[in-house]
C-alpha cells in the first residue's frame, strides 16, 4: 500500500498538499482559535541613548515601558548605546532596512526624511489632548519644503550657563552677557588659575555653545527661509570674540572636548564657567561631590544683538518606514507624552517638556528642588522657552543644517581663529564656502 | 568491497591536486568576495552617485564628488596626515619590533611573562586599549603627566594637553597605534629571527664578525623578505584604521588629526553624504595597491637574492 501511495504522487499533488500544509501553519492559528490572532503579543523595539541622569534609563527601562507594554500586551525592548555611536547606528538601520521601530536623536535628522513616516499624526494626537507644542519642536522637526514632519520631539534639554559663584563673587562680575564671561573669566583665570571651558572640538556641546554665541551675535548659518549666510560681518566679530575669550579665559583643552568634559571639568574644581545641561550639578548633587554647591546656573548669556541659547540636547523620536510595529510606536509616543511628567521626575528636570501642559506645576517644581543647594537652585530655568532655540535658528533644522552640524563645520571655524591657525576672515570664508557647498548639493535633491 | 569504492573516491579527490587546491581556497575566495569585493564595488558604485544615507534613490552624477572633495580644505589636510600617520608609525613599529625581537630571541628567565605581555595590545580589543589611553591623556586626570610630573620629568607648571593641541594629538595618536602593532611586528621579526640557520651566525662570530657586523651583514639581509610582510600588514592596517582617531580626536582638534579613513567615516555616515564619503574611501584604494605591489616586489626581489 505504501509503495502504491508513493508511486502514484504526482509532483502536481506534492505542491498541493505541501502548499495546503504551509497555509495550514501559517494561518491555522487564526483560524483554528479566532481570539488568538488578536491577543498574541506585539513587540515594540526602541533605541535610545545612554542618558546622562541614569535615573531615568532606570524608570524608563525598567518601570515605564513595562507598565506600558503589560497594558497593551507588548514587549517593548529597549536598546540603549553612547550618544557618539546614533548616527552610525541610524546609518546601519537605514542600510538594511530593519532595526528599531522607535529610533530617539539627540538633534534633528532631516537627512533621514525619506525613510521616517510623517509624524504629523502623532502631533495632531498629542496637541487634541495637551495643546500646541512649543516652535522649538516644531522647527527641529518639521520641513516646510516637502510639508513633512520627520520626527517627533516630546522634550529637550536646556542648556544654561554652569558657574562657580564662589569664583565669580571674588572678582565681583556676574555671568550675564559674553563680555562679563570674557572679563570676568580672565580675572579669574589670572586669580586662582580657574579657566573657562567651552569647548571648541568636534563634538556636540561645542555645536551648541559656538551657535549660541553666533546667534546671539545675530550671525547663523541661514536666514529664516533657509538661504546660507554664514560669510556674514556678524560670523565675523563672533569669531574675533571668541579666539580673544579663548586667548584671555581659557586653556587648550578646550581643543580636545568632548561630550562629558563639561562635567568633569566643573566637577573637578577646575573650571570657572561652562555651558551645559544640569547633569554637571544633578551628578555632583547625587555623588555628593563638594563643589556642587558652589556651581550654581544662569540664562543664556546675552551678546551684542539679543540673549539666546540653543537646546543642549534635541530629543526627536523617528518611527522607521520598515519599522515592523508602526502602529504600535506612535500609540507609544502619544502615551509618552500623557506621561510626561513621570519622565521630567525620573530625568530630574533634565528632560523638558514640547507640550508644556504635561507638567503644569514646572515652575513650582524648579523653584523648590530637594536636592539643590539652594532650594530654587534650577529657577533660572523657568522660562528657558523663551532664551533656547533649535540648531538651524532662525530657520527650520533641515538636511542641510544636520550634514553642517555632523561635520562640524562651525566648531571647526571658530577653533582654527581661536587658534591662531587662520584669521577670522578667513576662517570664515573657508567655512562660509563649505557651507554654501553642502546647501546647493541639498537644494539639488529638494530637500531645501 | 562496498567501503572500499567510497575510500578509493576520497583517494581520487585527496590525490587531484587541482581540484583540492580549489577547494581549499574556496572559502578564502568566498570570504574576499563577500567581505572585501563586494563592499569594495558598493563604494565604487556609491562615489559616481549621489545617494546619502537616508535615500534609496541615486542618481549617476559622474566625477562630481571626485572634484567636490578635492576642492576642501579637510580632504587635503587627511591625506597629508594619512601618509604621516602610516609612514612615521610604520619606521616606529620597525626600529622597536626589531630591538624587540633581537631581545626576545634570547633564552632568559621570565621569557614567556615579557612575550605574552608584549602579545597583550594585539590581541586586546583595540576599542578597549584606545578608550584606556583617552582617559590616560585626559586634559584633566592624565596619569601619564601626573607621572612624569611625579618622577621629575614636568616641572609643576608643566601640563601638556595631548589632544588638543595639533602636533601633540598626532603624535599621541601615532603613539598609541605604535602600541597597538607592535606586537605583530614583532611576533613576525621574531620568527623570522629564529629561522636564520645557528650555523651561520656562529660561522660570523668565529670569523671575528661583531654585534653590529652581523646585524647588518646577516641578520637583517636574512629577515628582510618577512621584515617586508610586516611592514606591508602594518602600512594596509595603518592606512585604513580609523579606531584610534575615533576615539582619541575624533579627527580634532579642527580637522587636523583625520586620516582619510576617519573623514570617510564622517562624511559619509555622521554627515549623512554616503556618496562622498566612498569617494573619499576609494582615495586609499590606488595607494594600497602600489603599496601591496611594491612591497611583495621587494619581498621577492631579497628572497631571490
Amino acid at each position: 500500500m505504501e509503495e502504491s501511495t508513493k508511486r502514484h504522487l504526482s509532483r502536481r499533488d506534492f505542491m498541493k498538499v505541501a502548499g495546503a500544509g504551509a497555509a495550514a501553519a501559517t494561518l491555522g492559528p487564526a483560524i483554528i482559535v479566532p481570539g488568538r490572532a488578536t491577543a498574541q503579543q506585539k513587540t515594540l523595539r526602541i533605541l535610545q541613548w545612554n542618558h546622562f541622569v541614569p535615573g531615568y534609563d532606570k524608570w524608563f527601562n525598567e518601570t515605564y515601558v513595562k507598565e506600558w507594554g503589560q497594558k497593551n500586551n507588548t514587549n517593548v525592548i529597549v536598546d540603549n548605546i553612547g550618544i557618539a555611536g546614533l548616527n552610525a547606528r541610524a546609518a546601519a538601520e537605514v542600510r538594511a532596512q530593519q532595526g528599531h521601530d522607535l529610533f530617539l536623536f539627540l538633534w534633528p535628522p532631516p537627512v533621514h526624511e525619506d525613510q521616517v513616516i510623517d509624524h504629523r499624526e502623532i502631533y495632531e494626537e498629542v496637541e487634541r489632548k495637551h495643546g500646541k507644542a512649543i516652535p522649538l519642536a516644531i522647527k527641529s522637526t518639521y520641513n516646510p519644503k516637502t510639508k513633512k514632519y520627520y520626527g517627533f520631539s516630546d522634550s529637550y534639554v536646556p542648556d544654561p550657563i554652569n558657574y562657580r559663584k564662589d569664583l565669580w563673587d571674588a572678582v565681583g562680575v556676574k555671568p550675564d552677557s559674553w563680555e562679563d564671561i570674557r572679563v570676568g573669566g580672565a580675572k579669574i583665570k589670572k586669580q586662582f588659575d580657574n579657566p573657562v571651558g567651552i569647548g571648541l572640538a568636534s563634538e556636540i556641546d561645542t555645536n551648541m555653545a559656538m551657535r549660541s554665541l553666533m546667534y546671539s551675535w545675530g550671525s547663523s548659518e541661514q536666514d529664516e527661509n533657509g538661504k546660507p549666510i554664514l560669510g556674514s560681518k556678524q560670523t565675523v566679530e563672533a569669531v574675533k570674540f571668541v579666539k580673544a575669550l579663548y586667548q584671555e579665559t581659557m586653556t587648550p583643552e578646550v581643543f580636545s572636548w568632548d561630550a562629558s568634559s563639561n562635567n568633569r571639568f566643573m566637577l573637578a574644581g577646575k573650571g570657572s564657567l561652562a555651558l551645559n545641561a544640569i547633569s554637571v550639578t544633578r551628578t555632583g548633587e547625587n555623588e555628593k561631590i563638594p563643589v556642587t554647591d558652589n556651581i550654581w546656573l544662569a540664562k543664556a548669556a546675552a551678546g551684542p544683538v539679543r540673549r539666546i541659547g540653543l537646546e543642549h540636547v534635541m530629543d526627536v523620536y523617528c518611527i522607521w518606514k520598515f519599522a515592523k510595529n508602526i502602529e504600535g510606536a506612535k500609540k507609544f509616543l502619544v502615551d509618552y507624552v500623557d506621561n510626561f511628567k513621570k519622565g521630567f521626575l525620573a530625568s530630574e528636570y533634565y528632560n523638558f517638556p514640547c507640550f508644556t501642559s504635561t507638567v503644569p506645576d514646572l515652575k513650582q517644581l524648579l523653584a523648590n528642588d530637594p536636592k539643590a543647594k539652594p532650594s530654587d537652585k534650577y529657577k533660572v530655568l523657568e522660562d528657558v522657552e523663551s532664551w533656547a532655540t533649535n540648531v538651524g535658528y532662525p530657520g527650520y533644522a533641515n538636511a542641510a543644517i544636520d550634514e553642517v552640524f555632523s561635520t562640524w563645520i562651525v566648531s571647526t571655524m571658530f577653533a582654527k581663529a581661536a587658534q591662531g591657525i587662520m584669521s577670522p576672515e578667513d576662517a570664515v570664508a573657508e567655512a562660509s564656502k563649505q557651507v554654501e557647498r553642502i546647501f546647493q548639493k541639498w537644494s539639488e535633491r529638494g530637500k531645501l | 568491497m562496498s567501503s572500499a569504492a567510497p575510500a578509493r573516491r576520497r583517494a581520487y579527490f585527496l590525490d587531484r591536486e587541482d581540484w583540492l587546491g580549489r577547494v581549499m581556497i574556496a572559502p578564502a575566495v568566498i570570504y574576499i568576495a563577500a567581505l572585501i569585493g563586494m563592499p569594495f564595488f558598493l563604494a565604487l558604485f556609491y562615489s559616481f552617485s549621489n545617494i546619502t544615507v537616508g535615500t534609496e534613490e541615486l542618481h549617476f552624477v559622474g566625477l562630481k564628488n571626485f572634484r567636490a572633495i578635492l576642492d576642501t580644505p579637510g580632504f587635503q589636510v587627511a591625506l597629508k596626515n594619512s601618509f604621516i600617520f602610516t609612514f612615521v608609525s610604520q619606521a616606529i613599529v620597525l626600529i622597536l619590533a626589531k630591538i624587540l625581537a633581537l631581545s626576545l630571541v634570547r633564552d632568559f628567565r621570565g621569557k614567556w611573562v615579557v612575550r605574552l605581555l608584549i602579545i597583550l595590545p594585539w590581541v586586546a580589543p583595540i576599542s578597549l586599549g584606545a578608550i584606556g589611553w583617552l582617559w590616560m591623556l585626559d586634559s584633566i586626570y592624565s596619569i601619564v603627566n601626573w607621572g612624569l610630573r611625579a618622577v621629575g620629568i614636568f616641572g609643576p607648571s608643566t601640563w601638556p594637553i595631548w589632544l588638543g593641541l595639533p602636533k601633540l594629538a598626532m603624535a599621541s595618536v601615532i603613539a598609541v597605534h605604535v602600541w597597538r602593532l607592535l606586537p605583530l611586528a614583532t611576533i613576525i621579526l621574531l620568527a623570522g629571527l629564529t629561522s636564520i640557520p645557528r650555523d651561520i651566525q656562529e660561522a660570523a662570530a668565529a670569523d671575528g664578525a661583531r654585534f653590529w657586523r652581523q646585524l647588518f651583514e646577516i641578520t637583517i639581509p636574512m629577515v628582510l623578505p618577512i621584515m617586508g610582510v610586516a611592514v606591508l600588514f602594518g602600512i594596509v592596517f595603518t592606512f585604513t584604521d580609523m579606531i584610534v582617531i575615533f576615539v582619541l580626536t575624533r579627527g580634532g582638534p579642527f580637522d587636523s588629526t583625520h586620516v582619510l579613513a576617519s573623514l570617510a567615516f564622517f562624511t559619509g555616515i555622521e554627515g549623512g553624504d554616503l556618496a562622498e564619503g566612498a569617494a573619499i574611501a576609494l582615495f586609499l584604494f590606488p595607494l594600497l595597491v602600489a603599496v601591496a605591489f611594491l612591497m611583495l616586489r621587494l619581498a621577492r626581489r631579497s628572497e631571490v637574492t
